[in-house]
């Protein structure tokens, strides 16, 4: 295995040097983006203009330009500053995802660079994925999948994933501060984060007149059989939740009914619990819905003018991530899978094509600034701190919220 | 037992040993076929519906009880019991009154071209399911060709919502399920001698007669046998629904299909899809024994 | 003779074939859109077609779908005919729990038997999802199907013929082949036919038991659908349209499907009493 070194002996230049490099910037650019702490593009492939976008800027971005060598105290760094791997990687890599969730042409890259054949094989569903990984308790022949975080820890406890090496993803120095020791992982010992966003409505402002700011907006009768919920239970109880002044993961009984209560005068209005928010609000059967943030950003690709809001009354927040199953063929190119997507352009190229935003502080210098620089899709720091993340349900409270989503949508 | 096969019916011939025991061995490897690889697997899951799940969602087997059951015929499920048999009824209905005329069109006036008449109706079924369905959805939602026309032609001013109703589900169901009655209706009606339609036009004076006391009788098996081939199928249909369907258009399919996956309750799930199958068997059994007492009396 | 035609129904027919068709003219437009998201129609455009050919896994997933359908259809056809002749014929021990047995596939949702077989072979052989795995699922219901459709049309066939070819010296398997088989023939095609359709078109069973690099057409297409059903599978399922037609046309122009009209029965069958 490659050499490990003692993080205190970090040689903090070879690291800047090493950094710059692998980054392409000059010393000079190096300096004006500290000075600054803004998006300073010149020389980066993916052009996009500079703009106003100093004041949305995460405080993430800050930190990342200030000290490059911002590293985990997990992470190792390689013996030379080739990326290239060592110990040498296998031949072929099997990949389980959805479908359009990564760049272009990333997977063609990772093809060319590393020499590697990847199988990419789609599935339809988060339990698809989570039915066919668990099927033989190992990854169901899978190298590596990309869960919701909600998973990472019945994964995890069950031996389904494996403990990721660090020492093979240096990139992980990429992760802004706020994604370097998550919740849901600490330490990120088994996951590395993908994307993130936010579930808020998404509705047609040449249909829908009002400025939507609430999530009772879902409840107006004016607009009856044009809405749409996402059929995600979790996130439509939480909606739910959220309009009541509950706690969005409330496993409490009596909770639940009241929400389930709130719910049911909705159902009469609602078109759908739908599982193609993008679909049916681009052809035109939902005027406002229940839609996450990056399925708005698609969504405005066929219908310029629709808009995006996290309610006043909160929002939930999400992240995927990306793991190596525990009986991997090919572990080693997974890891390499995993480094090659937190490097800063291809996850910016990640990001500009299916309009999430993902947790790389290095990448935000080559996304797309109408992404940047849109408080809805990266708000601000206030607003963040607000957003919920979803708990992963289990046993009892599973139970009880499945069984009431039954008794919603039967 | 002559009349029990109808009008066409012959005395069955002694059965001798031979014939039982060969009988039985050319069922054999169907049924040794089918013991394995679908009665085997489907044991296990009748095991698992008798069980629980514990705190980390795994299955438990060690208390079997019947209380999945039990939770399963709650009346919460009523509705979406009812949109089940619904569109399985309307469906097959639906199928039997499209497919019979197309088959035996195809069988009496399609001539020489006959088989290709019919591959033609099976043509488009080589395509993908979920294209063709979301064909439909291009046709029939707000913005779709449908109601370009209707507007286009000044019928309108307004969209009809055909999609995401019971309309837009039965038509995807039916749709999707014609072929498989198109062919057991084509095979039987095709197998009809001339000379009977014609000497039964003969004796009952008109068409209708003869329809419904010569041609109807003689093809009732393979109106049972595309009946089935349509039920049965529907009942466990939970794509169509979901793709074609709305808010009010929850079946029991889909029920079974949530519990099994976001649910994460195999065992319930497991319950309530054996009594899916349960109530579509014993819905089967008994229009298959309608149809026939209904032709013979 | 042929009964006089009754122009109304014809009428319907043509209607009936346009109902059926009307998706299959749509999907066609539809695979020359411009828009990958291909939810509205945004202009015309011929790049998805020379795209699908560089698609790896696309034709990677059609091949596979195409194997498996061949095997499924061969399999279950071969064992589901006998079985349902088995079930016409004759009476037997068991002859009422295997008519049961029949029916059972049938009536079981597809999550459950796909479920079933994801348990049975990762528990029981450890095997993760194959083309095997997808194929011995997909014979397993197309068996019943098959069986349906040729009991039904060996119900009516008279008992006696193979009897009667017997007597006249054939031996068990000439009667069989020479009398029973062609007479049965019809429903076998069906069934075939039916069975094609079926395992082609799987999704549900198919997506529990495929593994790495056994991914189907309909798994690959329903997992792309999030982002729209790309103009790339309208084309490939056009080109599949396409190609079935025109080895149609061949067939009928070469005169394949020439039959004489009048069914086989009315020449072989004695006289109703």
């Amino acid at each position: 295995m490659n050499d490990q070194r003692d993080p205190r002996q970090i040689d903090l230049e070879r690291e800047l040097v090493r950094y710059m490099a692998e980054n392409r910037i000059t010393r000079r650019m190096l300096l004006e983006r500290i000075a600054k702490a803004g998006a300073f593009v010149a020389l980066a492939p993916i052009i996009a203009a500079c703009s106003g976008g100093a004041a949305s800027a995460s405080p993430s971005k800050a930190a990342a330009a200030s000290a490059p060598p911002s590293t985990g105290p997990s992470v190792a760094p390689t013996a030379t500053p080739e990326p290239t791997p060592v110990p040498t990687p296998e031949s072929e890599l099997f990949i389980y995802n959805w479908d359009g969730y990564i760049g272009e042409t990333t997977q063609k890259d990772f093809e060319d660079k590393y020499g590697i054949r990847v199988k990419y094989d789609k599935f339809p569903d988060a339990s698809t994925q989570i039915t066919k990984i668990r099927s033989d308790g190992a990854g169901g022949g899978y190298d590596l999948t990309y869960p919701a975080s909600t998973d990472i820890a019945p994964l995890a406890r069950d031996g389904v994933i494996a403990a990721l090496d660090h020492s093979l993803i240096p990139n992980l120095k990429n992760l802004g501060p706020t994604w370097v020791d998550p919740a849901y992982d600490p330490g990120n010992k088994n996951s590395v984060p993908n994307y993130w966003w936010t579930t808020g409505i998404a509705w047609d402002p040449a249909k829908v007149s009002e400025e939507i700011t609430s999530w009772a907006a879902l409840w107006n009768e004016k607009y009856k059989g044009k809405l749409g919920m996402l059929s995600d239970q979790q996130e439509v109880f939480a909606a739910g939740a959220f309009r009541l002044g509950l706690p969005p993961n409330t496993t409490s009984e009596a909770d639940l009914d009241a929400i389930l209560a709130l719910l049911e005068t909705q159902r009469p209005l609602l078109r759908r619990y739908t599982e193609d928010d993008i679909g049916d609000f681009t052809s035109g059967q939902l005027w406002m819905t229940q839609a996450w943030s990056g399925d708005w950003v698609q969504m405005t690709y066929e219908k310029e003018n629709a808009k995006y809001v996290i309610p006043s009354e909160g929002a939930i927040r999400g992240n995927d991530t990306m793991v190596v199953l525990s009986g991997a063929q090919h572990p080693i190119a997974a890891h390499l899978w995993i480094d090659f997507n937190l490097d800063a352009k291809v996850s910016a190229a990640n990001s500009n094509y299916i309009g999430y935003m993902g947790p790389n502080a290095a990448a935000q210098e080559f996304i797309d600034p109408a992404i940047l620089s849109n408080p809805n899709l990266n708000p601000d720091s206030g607003v963040y701190a607000d957003l919920v993340e979803l708990v992963t349900l289990e046993g009892t409270d599973l139970d009880n919220l499945t069984k009431r989503w039954l008794e919603l949508t039967a | 037992m002559a009349g029990a096969h109808g009008i066409a019916a012959v005395a069955e011939p002694p059965i001798s040993l031979r014939g039982r025991l060969s009988g039985g061995l050319l069922v054999l490897p169907g049924v040794v076929w089918l013991v394995v690889f679908f009665l085997l697997p489907l044991l296990i899951i009748f095991v698992v519906s008798f069980g629980s799940k514990d705190a980390t969602g795994h299955v438990v087997l060690t208390d079997l009880g019947l209380r999945n059951y039990i939770e399963a015929t709650k009346p919460e499920f009523l509705p979406a019991f009812g949109n089940s048999l619904r569109y399985s009824l309307l469906t097959t209905v639906l199928s039997l009154l499209i497919g019979y005329p197309i088959a035996y069109w195809i069988s009496r006036h399609g001539g020489r071209h006959k088989i290709l008449l019919l591959v033609l109706v099976m043509l488009p079924f080589w395509t993908s399911y979920l294209i063709r369905t979301y064909a439909w959805m291009i046709i029939l939602r707000d913005n779709g060709v449908a109601n370009s026309i209707l507007m286009g032609l000044g019928l309108v001013s307004d969209p009809i919502p055909f999609l995401n109703t019971d309309f837009s589900v039965i038509l995807g169901m039916t749709y999707g399920f014609l072929p498989f009655a198109i062919l057991p209706l084509f095979v039987s009606i095709d197998r009809l001698d001339d000379n009977l339609v014609q000497a039964a036009r003969d004796l009952y004076a008109s068409g209708r007669g003869a329809f419904q006391h010569v041609i109807l009788p003689l093809t009732m098996p393979g109106l049972v046998a595309a009946a089935v081939l349509t039920f049965i199928p529907a009942m466990g249909d939970y794509v169509t629904p979901d793709l074609l369907g709305g808010a009010q258009t929850s079946t029991i399919a889909k029920i079974v299909q949530v519990l099994f996956t976001s649910g994460r309750n195999w065992p319930y799930g497991s319950a309530l899809g054996f009594m899916l199958m349960v109530i579509t068997l014993a819905g089967t059994l008994l229009a298959i024994r309608a149809l026939r007492q209904e032709t013979f009396g | 003779m042929r009964t006089g035609r009754n122009p109304w129904l014809t009428a319907f027919a043509v209607l009936i074939y346009a109902f059926l068709f009307a998706p299959i003219v749509i999907l066609v437009i539809f695979s020359f859109n411009v828009s990958r998201r291909n939810f509205v129609w945004q202009g015309f455009t011929t790049d998805w077609y020379p795209k699908l050919f560089a698609n790896r896994d696309l034709l990677d997933a059609l091949w596979v779908t195409v194997q498996v359908a061949i095997i499924a259809v061969i399999v279950s056809t071969v064992i589901g005919s006998v079985l349902g002749l088995a079930l016409a014929r004759r009476r037997f021990r068991g002859a009422g729990s295997s008519e049961l047995l029949i029916l059972l596939p049938m009536v079981t949702p597809e999550i459950i038997m796909g479920i079933s077989l994801l348990i049975f072979f990762s528990q029981l052989f450890g095997q993760n999802g194959s083309l095997g795995q997808i194929a011995i699922a997909h014979i397993t219901f197309c068996i019943s199907y098959v069986a349906v459709v040729v009991r039904a049309r060996a119900r009516n066939m008279d008992p006696h013929l193979e009897e009667a070819a017997r007597d006249l010296g054939a031996s068990s398997t000439g009667a069989f082949l020479h009398v029973t088989l062609p007479l049965i023939a019809p429903a076998v095609a069906a069934g075939a036919m039916l069975a094609f359709a079926l395992s082609f078109d799987d999704l549900v069973v198919t997506a529990f038991n495929a593994g790495v690099g056994s991914t189907t057409l309909p798994i690959f297409i329903y997992s792309s659908i999030k982002f729209g059903v790309s103009p790339q599978i309208n084309a490939i399922s056009t080109i599949i349209v396409a190609v079935v037609a025109v080895a149609l046309f061949l067939g009928w122009r070469l005169g394949g499907f020439r039959g004489d009209g009048a069914s086989p029965i009315a020449v072989t069958e004695p006289a109703k009493p």
